[in-house]
């Protein structure tokens, strides 16, 4: 393969798979964590303002 | 079309995620107060959980149509939006242009900020403006949406069915059931129902994209697909895209043409054979060839190639699903923080799908012996992914594919609701609602632009490729966006004369060019036909940004102002 758009491209397309095979699993562990303590967060407001 | 794709095993775990995912999505509403809760998740949201919705909005079983579209006409080069896409995004993020400053103003709504600016006027008319481009943009998704799971099914998207003596279009059911779905959980739970539900559609939609491609690519072999990408450009091959003639202009075609043609491959037709097909081609029927597949440039112009670019820039500080994640964080610094890491997966947004719709055209060159009648570039991958995907993991894609649709769907139907809420109608009423009413009426407007949905993707169909209806419909508002956030957040001297002036120049490129194309069906041999040949798509979204930035400039100039002072 000569042409550099090919090695441009083949860069991008495996780099997409790898990079989206890693956020998979650390963002996807970190995002859980994230709604946990979101979740906590809001319960506490709610128990300081009064609920309409 | 008579190959099922779906086995029993398959239907189960569709099903158990989208039961799941509503439950989800239903359980959040116990925290919903007010309407700071349910536009923007009270602010609560932190920086994986953001990547994580901010990825999954953004990627819909549209967004995987019209990307895989570009790939089936274009091969790799049209994947080049995903890349400038990451560019933008990724300098933005760095850089903080727009997004720290916005994020700082502490409002709801961009059209919010322009209030602050320039009055209570032009916030209104940037809010209609918004309005108009964003629910033209979105009336195709769940079209799209529908026409991707019917096909990857395996099932006829003109078949019908009677229920309760009523006849009942397949593909039509299936829009509505899918949005039934999305609006239980967006109306209950708005932005929270959202986030948890984004962040689990992005678990099953990240696994569904990379297993997919992984079986595309062991399918046809990356040698096998790159040197057949480049063989088929330069022997023009040639198919032809009959999605858009209704049942009786099938019939018709199927009759009148050549049959010794018919049954050749693509790659067996002659120069002559070429010419024979294209003068016996049906008004509405189009001629697909692979376009240079690696050279952006040489594949869809120069032009196309910085429209795309400015218009990259754009989406990146004015699409509203995309600020409503930077308003949604913690602070200025977790947003920026946000767009530097979620800024490579705009590759592969476009990149992946594309990489499926390269390898469907040559299935349906080499394997498949042309496009089946009925069918175009924009169904041919959900053909082809119904054909080489395996019981369970066709399963997955399709849960994945649900899933990327549901967050799409429901992140765009909370973002246009409250934009309507809080910049067309909040403006004129004379005294705010109370808290209850507002949510009340935000929920109420989710259901009516579902409604909508519905019957503008029943009615509308695409005069060209998804991608660029879709790039221009947001340029309807984005052009003029863009220069008034320029303006409002950078150069202290713009007015609220220059920004009336950009919002309405920046609109009237885009439109223009719609109601050329629609006109020009009924007066075909008119003057404006000469007229749309040259104004073409990459011209009408390049004229937008000009002119509202040359509206915004002169009119700000020669304007008198009567906006409030800026805000400190």
């Amino acid at each position: 393969m000569q042409d550099p758009f090919r090695w441009f491209w083949t860069a991008m397309i495996w780099g997409s798979i790898a990079w989206y095979s890693y956020l998979l699993f650390h963002v996807g562990w970190r995002g859980g964590r994230d709604i946990v303590r979101m979740a906590r967060s809001l319960s506490q407001n709610n128990r300081v303002h009064d609920p309409e | 079309m008579s190959h099922i794709a779906l086995t029993p095993i398959d239907w189960t775990i569709i099903i158990v995620y989208m039961i799941g995912c509503a439950a989800a999505g239903v359980w959040m509403r116990r925290y919903v107060r007010d309407v700071e809760d349910f536009a923007v998740a009270g602010r609560e949201m932190d920086l994986n959980l953001g990547i994580a919705s901010l990825a999954a909005t953004e990627v819909g079983i549209v967004t995987v149509m019209y990307a895989a579209e570009n790939g089936f006409r274009n091969g790799f080069s049209g994947a080049l939006p995903g890349v400038l896409g990451c560019l933008a995004m990724l300098l933005i993020g760095l850089t903080g242009f727009i997004i720290v400053p916005l994020r700082t103003a502490g409002v709801i709504t961009i059209p919010e900020l322009f209030e602050k600016r320039y009055g209570k006027r032009v916030r209104w008319l940037a809010g209609v403006v918004v309005i108009i481009g964003g629910l033209l943009n979105m009336g195709i998704f769940l079209r799209v949406g529908g026409e991707f799971l019917i096909h990857v099914a395996g099932l006829d998207p003109r078949a019908t069915f009677t229920l309760f003596g009523l006849e009942l279009g397949l593909l039509e059911t299936a829009m509505t059931g899918l949005l039934a779905v999305v609006l239980v959980y967006t109306v209950l739970g708005g932005m929270l129902s959202v986030l948890v539900t984004d962040y689990l559609q992005f678990l099953v939609m990240g696994a569904g994209i990379v297993v997919t491609s992984a079986v595309v690519i062991w399918s046809v072999g990356w040698s096998g697909l790159v040197d057949g990408l480049q063989q088929a450009h330069q022997s023009e091959i040639t198919m032809v895209d009959t999605h858009d003639l209704s049942a009786e202009q099938l019939q018709h075609y199927q009759q009148q043409r050549p049959a010794a043609l018919a049954e050749k491959k693509p790659a067996d037709l002659t120069p002559q054979d070429k010419d024979v097909i294209a003068d016996t081609l049906p008004e509405g029927a189009k001629l697909v060839k692979m376009q240079n597949p690696f050279n952006p440039v040489q594949s869809c112009g120069g032009w196309w190639v910085l429209w795309q670019a400015l218009l990259q820039i754009a989406i990146m500080t004015t699409w509203q699903t995309t600020i409503a994640r930077v308003l949604a964080a913690r602070d200025a610094g977790t947003a920026k923080k946000m767009y530097v890491r979620t800024s490579f997966y705009f590759v592969g947004r476009f990149g992946l799908p594309g990489l499926w719709g390269a390898a469907a055209f040559l299935y349906f060159t080499n394997v498949a012996g042309g496009l089946p009648l009925g069918e175009g570039s924009l169904t041919a991958l959900p053909m082809f992914l119904g054909h080489v995907m395996p019981p369970v993991l066709i399963g997955i894609l399709v849960a994945a594919m649900l899933a990327a649709e549901m967050s799409t769907d429901s992140g765009y139907l909370l973002t246009w609701a409250t934009v309507i809420y809080n910049d067309i109608i909040g403006p004129c009423l004379r005294k705010p609602l109370s808290p209850k009413a507002k949510l009340l009426t935000v929920r109420a407007l989710v259901l009516a632009i579902g409604a909508f949905l519905v019957f503008y993707g029943l009615w509308y169909k695409l005069p060209g490729g998804a991608w660029d209806y879709l790039a221009l419909t947001g340029t309807v508002y984005m052009a003029s966006m863009f220069a008034l956030l320029v303006g409002a957040l950078y150069w202290k001297w713009t007015n609220s004369v220059g920004a009336t002036a950009a919002i309405i120049l920046g609109a009237i490129g885009p439109l223009a060019y719609i109601a050329i194309n629609i006109a020009v069906k009924s007066v075909p041999d008119s003057w404006l036909a000469t007229v749309a040949e040259y104004y073409t798509v990459d011209w009408a979204g390049l004229a937008a940004f000009v002119s509202a930035f040359v509206g915004l400039l002169v009119g700000s100039l020669f304007g008198h102002s009567a906006s409030p002072e800026p805000a400190a």
